[in-house]
Order: C-alpha cells, then sequence, then structure tokens
C-alpha cells in the first residue's frame, strides 16, 4: 500500500514544528512531509510523485516568503494531478480577498485560523482524510482506526 | 503522477508474477506419465492459478478472466494449439458460460438484497427490535449480537454485516473502561459471527457458491433449504461455542452494556416493495421442496423487480461487487478444465486414497482448507481445492460424497479466522484496533479446529441420519 501524504507549508520552523507534532496520531499511517516555502513544497511534490504517493491533504500557511499559499493552492487545483487532494489554509494573516479566491479557485476545503488547538487541527485533518479515502481509496479498512471509524464502516457496509 | 503498471507492485507481487510465468510453463516442456496433452495444459493454469491467488501480484478476479481466457486459447474447441485426437474439447462458449452460471445468478441476487438491506436499514433496524429480548447482561447481549450477526451474515456480505454492526458495538466499547477484557470479546464477537454466519446459506459467502457450483456440474443439485438443513444447526452450535469461548476467555467487569441503535424503520414505498420483495424471495428460497422453483430463478426476482422498480439505481448497479461473482466464475472455469482434460484423475492418482479412511480424506479436506485460507482469500481457496475435491469423490475408489466432499471445503475455508489478513471482517476488526493479533489467533484458531472437529466428525451422522448424503 502506498501510504498518502500529507504536506505542510510554513515558513516559521516553531509552527512548522507545531503542525507536524500534532499530526502525530495520523503518523502511523501516512507520511508526513513539511516544507519551508512553496519551491520548498514543489520539491516534496516531485520527489512523492517519484515515489508513487499521492498527496491527501495540504496545510498551507498564507504569508510565505516568494510565493503566496493561496496562490500555490490554485495552482494545484488547477493541476489534474492534484484535484482530490484536500487543501487547508493555516493562517492569520490572510485577507478577506485572499480567502474568498481560495475558497472559489482552490476549492479551499478549510480555513484553520491561526492559533489553533491540537484537537481542532486533529479533527479537521481527521475529517478531510476521511474525505480523501471515501473519495479515492478502494480499501478502507485499514484507515478505521486513525480516521473516522464509524464514517468509514459505514462505507463499507455499503460498499457490500 | 501517472499510475503505472508496476505502481504498489512490491517484492512479492513481483516474485509473484514471475513464479506465475514459470509454473504456467513448466507443464509444457516437462512431460508427466499418463497425463493427457490438454491435461498438460490446464496444469499450467491451475499451477499460475496457485501462485496468483497466493501472492495476489494480480487482483484476485483478474486471475479469474485469465484462467476462462486461457482454458478457452488452450483447451477448448476454438484452441489456439493443436489438441490431440480422440480428445473430446469442451466448447469455448463454455468456458465463457461460467460467468453466467446459475450458481452467480443466485449469488446476485443476493447482492441485491444485501444492497436493499443497508440501503433501507432493515439490518439496524430488524438488529434494535432483535436485540431487546436480549436484555442488559453483557453475556446474553453478546450472545444476541453474535446470533443476529450471523443471521444477517447469511444473506448479506460477511464484510458488510461486520462493518455495520462494528459500527454499533464501538461505542460499547469506548464505555468500557481501557484494559477492561470485555472490549477485545467485543471487537472479536461480530467477525467471528459474520465468519460463521456465512456459512448458514448457499448466497453467505463465495466458497458456498463455488461448491454448488461444482457440486451442480457434476449433477448434484442442492436446494437452499437442503444447505440450510445440513449447516445451520451445526452452524449455530459453533456460534454457541464461541460465544462461551468469549465469555469465559475475555470477561468483562461491567454489570451491564448498553447497546444504542439509531434507527427508524423506513416506511416510505420504495422501502415497503423491498420488503416484500425480500421476504417473498426468502420465502421462495425455503420452500424451493414444495414449488420446484430453483433457488437461482428464485435469485433473479429481487434483481428483476429492484432494477425495474429503481430500488438499485444505475450508479449503485454498476459500483456492486461484480469482482466476487469474476472469481466464482473463474473458479468454476478452472473446475470444469480440469475436469474434462482429466487432470483431476491424474492429481488423484499421484496418492494412493486406498489406505486412508474416508473420515480422514474429508477431514484432510477441510483441514487444507482451513489452512490455505487462514492465509489467502476464502474464495480463492476454495476456487482451487473445490474441483479437486470433488473429482476424488467422484473416483470409484474413494468412499466419500462428493457433496460432504465440497461442503467441507467450504465450510474449511469459513472457519478460517485466525488471523487479520484471514478475512475482511477480521481485518475490519483488527484496525479498529482493540484487538491484538496473538488473541485473534487464539480465539479464531480455538473455534476453527473445534469447528472442524463438529463438521468432520459430528455432521456426516445426522447428514446419513437424515440421508441426505443418498447421492
Amino acid at each position: 500500500m502506498n501510504r498518502i501524504v500529507i504536506v505542510c507549508v510554513e515558513d516559521e520552523a516553531e509552527v512548522r514544528e507545531a503542525v507536524v507534532r500534532d499530526l502525530a496520531p495520523f503518523k502511523p499511517l501516512f507520511r508526513i512531509e513539511a516544507a519551508e516555502d512553496v519551491e520548498d513544497a514543489l520539491a516534496v511534490l516531485r520527489e512523492v510523485a517519484v515515489d508513487e504517493e499521492p498527496v491527501g491533504l495540504v496545510l498551507c500557511d498564507h504569508l510565505l516568503p516568494g510565493k503566496r499559499g493561496v496562490d500555490f493552492l490554485i495552482d494545484l487545483q488547477n493541476n489534474p494531478a492534484y484535484q482530490t487532494t484536500r487543501k487547508v489554509l493555516i493562517t492569520g494573516q490572510a485577507g478577506l480577498d485572499d480567502t474568498v479566491r481560495a475558497v472559489n479557485q482552490a476549492r479551499l476545503n478549510h480555513y484553520i485560523a491561526k492559533p489553533w488547538q491540537p484537537a481542532d487541527l486533529q479533527a479537521v485533518v481527521r475529517k478531510e482524510l476521511t474525505d480523501y479515502v471515501l473519495a479515492t481509496q478502494d480499501s478502507l479498512i485499514p484507515y478505521i482506526a486513525i480516521l473516522d471509524g464509524p464514517r468509514l464502516l459505514d462505507a463499507i457496509a455499503q460498499r457490500g | 503522477m501517472k499510475p503505472s503498471i508496476t505502481s504498489g507492485l512490491g517484492p512479492t507481487k513481483t516474485i509473484g508474477l514471475v513464479l506465475a510465468i514459470f509454473a504456467f510453463f513448466v507443464p509444457f516442456f516437462i512431460t508427466f506419465e499418463n497425463l493427457s496433452e490438454p491435461g498438460h495444459r490446464v496444469l499450467g493454469i491451475f499451477m499460475m492459478a496457485v501462485v496468483l491467488w497466493i501472492t495476489e501480484a494480480i487482483p484476485l478476479h483478474a486471475t479469474a478472466s485469465l484462467i476462462i481466457f486461457l482454458c478457452i486459447l488452450l483447451v477448448s474447441d476454438k484452441a489456439m494449439l493443436p489438441l490431440p485426437e480422440g480428445y473430446k474439447a469442451p466448447t469455448y462458449s463454455s468456458f465463457f458460460y461460467s460467468l453466467a452460471n446459475p450458481v452467480l445468478m443466485l449469488f446476485l441476487g443476493g447482492f441485491f438484497l444485501a444492497d436493499g438491506a443497508a440501503k433501507y436499514k432493515l439490518d439496524k433496524n430488524l438488529a434494535k427490535t432483535l436485540l431487546k429480548p436480549f436484555g442488559q447482561k453483557p453475556a446474553n447481549i453478546m450472545l444476541g449480537l453474535m446470533l443476529i450477526v450471523a443471521v444477517f451474515s447469511m444473506f448479506m456480505s460477511n464484510t458488510a454485516t461486520t462493518a455495520a454492526f462494528m459500527a454499533v458495538v464501538l461505542p460499547v466499547i469506548a464505555r468500557l473502561p481501557a484494559g477492561d477484557r470485555g472490549r477485545i470479546a467485543l471487537a472479536l464477537c461480530i467477525p467471528i459471527a459474520a465468519n460463521v454466519g456465512g456459512m448458514g446459506t448457499p448466497v453467505g459467502t463465495p466458497p458456498n457458491a463455488i461448491a454448488l457450483g461444482a457440486l451442480n456440474k457434476a449433477g448434484i443439485q442442492i436446494s437452499f433449504i437442503e444447505w440450510m438443513v445440513m449447516i445451520v444447526p451445526f452452524m449455530l452450535i459453533v456460534l454457541v461455542v464461541a460465544w462461551q469461548l468469549l465469555v469465559r476467555l475475555l470477561p468483562t467487569k461491567a454489570e451491564t452494556y448498553t447497546v444504542e441503535i439509531d434507527a427508524t424503520y423506513d416506511r416510505s414505498p420504495q422501502a415497503w416493495i423491498f420488503y416484500v420483495t425480500a421476504a417473498v424471495t426468502i420465502l421462495l428460497w425455503f420452500t424451493e421442496p414444495l414449488h420446484g422453483i430453483q433457488s437461482a430463478i428464485v435469485g433473479f426476482l429481487p434483481v428483476v423487480v429492484m432494477l425495474a422498480t429503481k430500488l438499485i439505481s444505475d450508479k449503485e448497479f454498476h459500483s456492486m461487487q461484480w469482482s466476487v461473482l469474476w472469481l466464482v466464475a473463474g473458479g468454476i472455469a478452472l473446475g470444469d478444465g480440469v475436469g474434462k482434460t482429466g487432470l483431476d484423475t491424474w492429481m488423484i492418482g499421484l496418492i494412493d486414497w486406498q489406505d486412508m479412511a474416508p473420515g480422514m480424506i474429508a477431514g484432510a479436506l477441510c483441514l487444507v482448507a482451513l489452512l490455505f485460507s487462514t492465509i489467502i482469500s476464502n474464495s480463492a481457496t476454495a476456487n482451487l481445492l473445490v474441483p479437486i475435491g470433488i473429482s476424488l469423490a467422484t473416483s470409484p475408489e474413494i468412499a466419500i460424497s462428493p457433496v460432504a466432499s465440497a461442503i467441507f471445503i467450504a465450510i474449511g475455508s469459513s472457519l478460517a479466522m485466525a488471523l487479520p489478513i484471514s478475512t475482511p471482517p477480521n481485518a475490519i476488526a483488527y484496525s479498529t484496533g482493540q484487538v491484538q493479533t496473538k488473541q485473534m489467533a487464539l480465539v479464531g484458531g480455538i473455534i476453527g479446529v473445534v469447528g472442524l472437529l463438529i463438521f468432520v466428525f459430528i455432521a456426516p451422522v445426522a447428514w446419513n441420519m437424515l440421508g441426505l448424503l443418498a447421492d
């Protein structure tokens, strides 16, 4: 089974570490990659593509050096390879315009305002990854314990 | 990020693929005594199937389609290679027919009923009603759950039943303190009951269909109700043994369990159409001796009704488990190839059976099925073993009934539940994180062995007394 990848893009080292730390519950089944800016994130995506591992979720800050987070998410949405990827913005500084663009053009799935509570972040990630797995995976069984178990069981029962 | 053919092809699968190709070609270069030329070719197909079904180098149903294709190309009347004089080649269409074998139509009927039950939440509603008399005592609740799961699993897939009822017990598990062994018992009782319940009817689980399909080919018809009469009493014994095992081995400290099932009966016209269709279908299945309409024909009733009334939408129709039907069809085609080319008599001739008691042979079949399907898919196990079992039983020097032989293999496959990989229901229980492999191995292993003993040594006595093994 190819592991599904979670990519976090955040320029501040401390914040990046905090995100990765909060994602620990997902580590047994998912590959977690951190990037410090969009360029770095693109390098990560190339590497992941070589390993043929699908990107399930991108957690992205908006105010990054170089290209902005929202523009990165829009680029992803316009790339057929990443249309099913769930896209989440974690930011304190995206203005209304940027946020609206993210919703309309990047099909943003969730907006997390900084600062966040670990439990809230985990709940959002759990929901988004469950949506991703339901939409893309043939075998749901491995994800029951870590993602939304009742929803997955329901889907398995429906699939027969 | 384009998926390539090799994507996700781990080392086991690569080795499996190479080994399968090798296994396929061996009989083309080595000549075995007393085996016909077409027999050699089917031996190649058979050995390839063994490797592919064990390693799952390609999907199980892909192997099935390959078997059908190769049988047509190599041993049918349209074979691409010359066939020897005097060999009565089966028609190519007979291999294609395996995809529409009446047993598959029966199974398809089962799919429709199961889909309807899930769609209209009939499973959860009935469970809610049926669970009430079992009160609140943990042991009683568990017995109730296991009986209900087993009954549903007789008609729905073991996997779907487990998923539906695991969702029911997870909240109960969550309310128990960490370390309470009742948690493990609850998480295990659902897949065990689903695995055991699958034995109960011809549509309960694919190995049953494979056994019935092979028996049909051998000219032996077993009705829906005959199957149930033979299996259900012993299935219930196994279930009660499993229940006692769980209660004693993994006792809970809790005084009561509260199972909350959030469901209300759907009273829409569509739901009513489904309830009536399901009731009529099952009633007709149970009363075949009275009206003589074969179960496969009855099984097509819900298919027609539910498609015509759009209870099953186009989308739902497309997303049915067709791969299961193809897998069973592959087994039927393989059995056909093995039988028609004389490969069966040759394989059986390899062992001197005369020294063995019939009971020993029956036990061995069941045990081999149990061991195989602990590791590989239950259906693949049945696909590989049933043709051998049937031809063993039809050869004159061996005193074992074909019916018992096919049934033992089907039952052996269903009794395999010692590991998370043994069956999808076990995988579900394991992946909830409530059960460890060693606990599953202990409980599942004991149930497998006890079940085998019950079926091999006690069931045939009863079947003989009732005259069920007349042929």
